[in-house]
């Protein structure tokens, strides 16, 4: 019996330590369809794409090509057999040219001579984007090309590999309107010469527009496939976040006083636009928003580590500027970093060490360290938030996420501070170390910081914050006070169609 | 199911760790110490002038002088940097101050700080273009001024020497305090310096952040390129100084004089357990690995090695203080 599937999953596990990255996936892609794939950040489709490129070997479960049961040692295994993926950010070689991009890893070569034959490769590639509707100039080096054109590149580079199954990771997230148009009529002309597309995104509207069917992914699970016109907008919102909102969250029982920080109109070309906002002392204000909207560069460049263009930063009434994040700290504001192993710590070293950093001056007579204070600080600091090790020693790449987080966290608490910023203070802790970093949000609140708490979570977001922000695109989409607010009124100022009205003057 | 029973306990941390005879002892110092021992021991059986106390008090005047540079390269090196200009900036301020003294006929003591000035403004220069240019490595913009102010130094004195300096200039490089020469106790007393700045001030602690995570580091409010720019710059001092010693033990200056001296300084961190990838170091293992690559040279050429054997053995020495603690990660992991 012919298979109709082309590439078929069943019971796809992937287990990492401590973590279930996917569990019991299911999916089926049928030949010259596309096939939309839609999740929250983390739902564990970044996971899919690497189990079927080969990046990954699953824990559990089978996957068949074509009918037949495969499994991939490598991601080179996986391209011989027709299988590309294109991704947000694209992995190219800068430096190199068209052509070389294109036929990398699949050179054409002299049939006796074996060496490069760049007169045929030339040709082809000029062919490859001519058939694509391009006119991009196989010589031009790679990193003078627009992001809309090197995706054009990577397609063509797929299509060359004679990939029957493509894959497009958010391909449209750095695309305007326009460039999106044009990718959106070359991917139906690659699924109307019966190439199979696995196209993952954000937007709604890539999917209304492109997609016959989408499978939905929520906590590393499988939720659904359904045909795009029988699946409303909301049910579809509901498969992706869920309905019931986590247990774990403090009960709120500060109430908020003055306002410490305000941001007004702060912009940087590129990142963000118009920021304004306030948080008050106490009070927890959630910011969320997808991934790439602009969260990070604001809370970055608030702390120093970035300048912004315009606008200006208010502590307590007065204006502050901070050109460097020892200047933010003195100036009160302390900043915990998203990727705690690479910007948050210095995985090496011990938890003393780590927790002191940012206070060395406080610890020191001309410089002169005085390590029995040290030691002091560090223990006190670390048993307040309760970090689980023996001694101050343990070095912090032996702890749990979570743990590390405290870490990062006891580190802020040394200096003296009034506004917290939290980016993705949860991410890649497992949901009991999530609890208690919440309990530290809220003490923290209730220790009277202003906390700006940065997540992608809408579960959190909703069961911590006093007031939400939702970026979209390098600016405020909307602001709610955290009652009766709802999952779906987040998201869909997140990822609406509908563009952010520009306020005028 | 089963559920653990958990009381509540609040979770306390040790700040004192209980003594251990294998932290005491392993550590890559006492490696060093041993390879110290074994050179010594060499030295004995090469020659009958080489282990007693004059010789060995005397060998050092040979050494010592670039040595004094080992200090800031160590914490070049713990910051993941690395200076290949010092032996250019030794030899740039020397040529400053021999032509200050003798074209220029100013006094000398005028000459000795022109000297100083030019080490340091030398460093100065490396460590703002390295700040200021990250794309560029530091090896790239050290190779850069290295070419220059060799450069530079072959302008001022067109290949030639300069000397006649007065008579109490010797002192730096052949006298004695309480009969142990000057420059030994100087670097004894830089030693204790970098010691101390480098393990016991905050100072030292964010230089061993950078190394570790430079990032990091800056989110922690530390000014990296601040830092990185004094350490370059104590590196470019203590190489005029150097140049002050080497000038006074050779009576006169060329442009050529310390060529190869930084391969000589790098030799010697990275025998002395600064890694290479940055982060770790101790001014300890660095004293004993000059003393190690000193002795050897002063010993191979107390019965007239060629130089060549010299290379030979310092390289075999090095790639062995790389590959050793590489080979009991191995097996560990085995």
């Amino acid at each position: 019996m012919l298979n109709e599937f082309v590439l078929e999953m069943k019971g796809i596990t992937k287990a990492f330590p401590g973590v279930k990255a996917l569990d019991d996936m299911q999916f089926q892609l049928k030949k010259g369809e596309i096939h939309a794939l839609m999740g929250e950040n983390g739902a564990g489709k970044s996971t899919f794409i690497k189990i079927i490129t080969g990046v990954h070997e699953p824990t559990e479960g089978d996957m068949y090509l074509f009918g037949e049961k495969i499994s991939f040692q490598n991601p080179n295994e996986a391209e011989k057999l027709g299988i590309a993926a294109i991704y947000q950010h694209v992995t190219s070689y800068p430096d190199l040219s068209v052509t070389e991009n294109i036929f990398m890893n699949h050179e054409i070569r002299h049939p006796t001579w074996k060496t490069l034959n760049w007169r045929e490769m030339h040709k082809q590639a000029r062919e490859l984007l001519r058939e694509l509707g391009s006119s991009i100039d196989p010589k031009a080096q790679m990193n003078t090309l627009s992001v809309a054109q090197q995706q054009i590149i990577e397609i063509a580079k797929a299509i060359s590999t004679k990939a029957k199954i493509i894959i497009m990771d958010e391909p449209t997230a750095a695309l305007t309107a326009r460039e999106s148009e044009e990718l959106y009529r070359i991917t139906e002309k690659l699924r109307d010469e019966g190439t199979s597309i696995i196209f993952i995104s954000h937007r709604f509207e890539d999917m209304y527009r492109l997609a016959s069917r989408v499978t939905v992914l929520r906590d590393s699970k499988y939720i659904g496939t359904w045909n795009v016109d029988e699946i409303s907008n909301d049910k579809l919102i509901v498969a992706m976040v869920g309905r019931e909102i986590n247990q774990i969250f403090p009960d709120k029982i500060v109430t908020a006083g003055d306002t410490v920080l305000e941001v007004k109109n702060l912009s940087k070309l590129g990142d963000f636009e118009d920021i304004s906002f306030s948080v008050k002392k106490g009070e927890i204000l959630g910011m969320t928003g997808l991934v790439g909207a602009g969260r990070t560069e604001v809370c970055q460049a608030i702390f120093g580590i970035t300048r912004f263009e315009k606008g200006e930063i208010l502590l307590n009434g007065s204006s502050v500027k901070s050109r460097n994040p020892q200047e933010a700290m003195q100036n009160g504001i302390g900043y915990l970093a998203e990727d705690r192993l690479e910007q948050g710590l210095v995985v090496d070293w011990s938890i003393e060490k780590n927790v002191t950093l940012a206070n060395l001056s406080e610890l020191s007579t001309y410089t002169w360290l005085h390590r029995a204070k040290e030691k002091e600080q560090a223990k006190t600091f670390g048993e307040k938030v309760q970090i689980k090790a023996t001694s101050i020693f343990d070095t912090v790449h032996s702890l749990s996420g979570g743990n590390q987080q405290k870490v990062a966290v006891a580190k802020l608490l040394t200096k003296d501070l009034k506004v917290i910023l939290l980016d993705e203070p949860t991410k890649g802790v497992d949901i009991g170390a999530k609890a208690a970093i919440y309990e530290i949000v809220q003490q923290l609140a209730e220790a009277g910081y202003a906390v700006l708490f940065v997540s992608s979570e809408m579960p959190e977001i909703l069961g911590m914050s006093d007031r939400i922000l939702v970026m979209k695109e390098g600016r405020i989409a909307a602001e709610f006070v955290n009652r009766g607010v709802t999952q779906e009124m987040i998201l869909e100022a997140a990822m609406g169609e509908e563009p952010v009205q520009k306020k005028s003057g | 199911m089963e559920q653990k029973k958990q009381t509540y306990q609040p979770r306390t941390l040790e700040t004192q760790l209980p003594f251990s005879w294998k932290r005491l002892f392993f550590q890559w110092e006492w490696m060093l110490l041993l390879i110290l021992v074994a050179v010594l021991l060499f030295g004995s059986y090469v020659s009958p002038y080489f282990l007693n106390y004059p010789s060995l008090r005397d060998g050092t005047m040979v050494f010592l002088d670039k040595a004094l540079i080992v200090f800031p390269m160590a914490m070049i090196m713990i910051m993941r940097d690395i200076d290949i200009s010092v032996g250019s900036t030794v030899a740039l301020s020397s040529v400053v101050m021999a032509s200050l003294y003798t074209t220029a006929g100013l006094p000398m003591e005028i000459a000795i700080v022109a000297c100083l000035v030019t080490g340091a403004v030398c460093g100065l220069i490396n460590g703002l273009l390295i700040v200021k240019f990250k794309e560029l490595s530091a090896v790239i913009v050290t190779l850069g001024t290295m070419i220059l102010y060799r450069g530079i130094a072959y302008i001022i004195l067109e290949d030639q020497a300069a000397g006649g300096f007065p008579e109490w200039f010797g002192f730096f490089g052949w006298g004695y305090v309480f009969g142990i020469p000057f420059l030994l106790i100087v670097f004894a007393a830089l030693a204790i310096v970098f010691g101390i700045l480098l393990h016991r001030t905050t100072f030292g602690r964010k230089v061993f952040a950078i190394g570790n995570n430079p990032t990091a580091s800056r989110f922690s409010g530390v000014r990296v390129d601040r830092i990185k720019v004094i350490v370059f710059m104590l590196a470019g001092l203590l190489a005029a100084i150097t140049a002050i010693f080497l000038t006074s033990r050779m009576g006169s200056t060329r442009p050529n004089i310390a060529t190869m001296y930084e391969l000589d300084i790098i030799a010697m961190a990275a025998l002395g357990g600064v890694s290479t990838a940055g982060g770790k170091g101790r001014v300890v293992g660095v004293v004993i690995a000059v003393f190690i690559i000193g002795y050897l040279q002063y010993g191979l050429g107390l019965i007239n090695m060629p130089s060549q054997l010299f290379l030979i053995i310092v390289g075999a020495l090095l790639i062995l203080s790389v590959a050793i603690p590489k080979i009991g990660s191995l097996m560990k992991r085995k």
